[in-house]
């Protein structure tokens, strides 16, 4: 006999994080089948932008997953929701993979890949409702700084550089940089403050 | 730096473009357990992680979907989704062997047998190993997580910032819930002999701001012996709290309490 795994959900219902997490703690890999259908893409998105390397992204995102698997037992949903906990643990990789190949030195926090949920924290639980909302607020958030912060902001998150770094890489004084990224998080702040009202 | 002056920098920290004393200073506090910089720290990766819905939209290889489940199906469950499906049969041929032929093949196929038993013998000890040493990991790790959140309850108990409440049961059968209201750390909160829940339910833990609709601070379930001790972060300003409110709701919390309040408690 030949064992298949069957759709386990109903249709149309569809459960949430903390259900599929507590599925995937009873080792239902259906769950991780369900989670991985519902962040897969823009985790992929956001390792491909920084790795810009498809086979390499692609790797990335499968180490990111099988880490969800492996840590389900330290996810807990009333310290935030999942999906920021999947970026964070995605860039932090995806950096590494980034750094390595430029030869550089990792530092400290960032090469903690292996990030606990626990220290992803949402601020605000109630300005997760609506995902796609606060998606398109960031989307909107980027186009509408000015070149020059926006590429200080993508230099600092994408590529993982440091003030400096991004001073020597856009010829700009240090203050100016520290300034456009202390500008524009504060831009982010007010932005899902915004999407969450 | 105190703590309030690092404030100002969880977010570059988070971000990765924090460097040299700055730096230093906030990863020396972030060392110390139950340092409030942990929980500022960890809000701000929650914000800077929102950056990645800048990345350009990319849909992945439909491959890499089957590539995780497959890689994750030897440690799956799958007598939970298993259906059984008839091997497919083969169709009948005819041949003409010597007698000699047959015995070898036999022979052949009862040492094949053999070894292929042994083997899955072997494969089935080794999979109840694993299968145990994770168990064991698992139990490991859940006990660590717990004595790490035992430890920061008794950091946010023994607080002098702290503000203790008594969440009064609107049942009077139902023990009272404590609650530590601290500024910085969060809201802890214990309870004994607490009832049992069903599974499809849950427990959530409210702020009650002097205006506005309440917020959502965790669900939590009591444990096997009906007890509760957990620390969740304070996240509205502490002067803006008019009250701390407990609701029993589905399994994964809801947005806005959808039950009347079970437990409450005033906070001045």
């Amino acid at each position: 006999m030949l064992l298949a795994v069957v759709q386990p959900w109903p249709e149309g219902k569809q459960p949430t994080d903390a259900v599929l997490m507590e599925r995937i703690l009873q080792r239902d890999s259906g769950a991780l089948e369900a989670l991985y259908d519902r962040y897969g893409r823009p985790v992929y998105s956001l390792v491909l932008r920084i790795a810009q390397h498809p086979s390499s992204a692609e790797e990335i995102v499968q180490d990111v997953f099988l880490q969800l698997w492996r840590s389900a037992d330290r996810f807990q949903i009333s310290r935030g929701p999942l999906e920021p906990w999947l970026f964070t643990m995605a860039r932090n990789r995806a950096l590494d993979f980034l750094r390595l190949k430029r030869e550089k030195q990792r530092r400290r926090e960032d090469s903690d890949s292996d990030i606990l949920p626990s220290a992803v924290v949402r601020p605000d639980p109630e300005g997760d409702i609506d995902q796609h909302r606060r998606a398109e607020k960031i989307r909107a958030l980027m186009t509408s700084l000015p070149e020059a912060q926006r590429r200080a902001i993508e230099l600092a998150f994408f590529e993982g550089m440091s003030h400096s770094e991004i001073a020597a890489a856009t010829g700009e004084a240090l203050g100016t940089v520290k300034s456009w990224i202390r500008g524009g998080l504060l831009r982010l702040r007010e932005s899902l403050g915004e999407a969450s009202s | 730096m105190n703590c309030e002056q690092l404030a100002a920098l969880y977010e570059e920290y988070a971000l990765g473009v924090l460097e040299g004393e700055e730096r230093a200073e906030l990863e020396a506090h972030l060392a110390r357990a139950g340092d409030p910089c942990i929980v500022g720290v960890a809000q701000a990766r929650w914000v800077v992680a929102q950056f990645a819905h800048a990345a350009p939209d990319a849909q992945p290889p439909a491959a890499l979907r089957s590539k995780i489940i497959d890689a994750v199906k030897p440690s799956a469950d799958t007598s939970r989704t298993a259906v059984p499906i008839e091997k497919p049969r083969l169709s009948r041929q005819r041949a003409i062997f010597p007698v000699w032929a047959w015995v070898a093949a036999a022979a052949l196929a009862l040492i094949t047998g053999y070894t292929i038993r042994q083997m899955n013998n072997q494969n089935d000890q080794l999979a109840q190993l694993r299968k145990e040493m994770k168990l064991a990991t698992m139990q490991n790790q859940a006990l660590q997580n717990q004595l790490d959140m035992d430890r920061m309850v008794a950091m946010v108990m023994m607080s002098p910032d702290s503000t203790p409440l008594k969440l009064m049961p609107k049942d009077k059968n139902m023990p009272m819930v404590h609650a530590y209201l601290h500024p910085h750390m969060g809201v802890a909160i214990t309870a004994d002999q607490m009832p049992s829940m069903p599974s499809a339910r849950t427990l959530q833990l409210w702020f009650v701001p002097k205006t506005g609709k309440p917020v959502s601070a965790a669900i939590f379930h009591p444990d096997a012996s009906g007890q509760i001790a957990f620390v969740a972060p304070v996240t509205i300003p502490r002067d803006e709290i008019a009250a701390l409110a407990v609701t029993d709701e589905p399994a994964g919390g809801s947005p806005q309490p959808t039950t009347p309040i079970v437990w409450m408690a005033q906070v001045n």
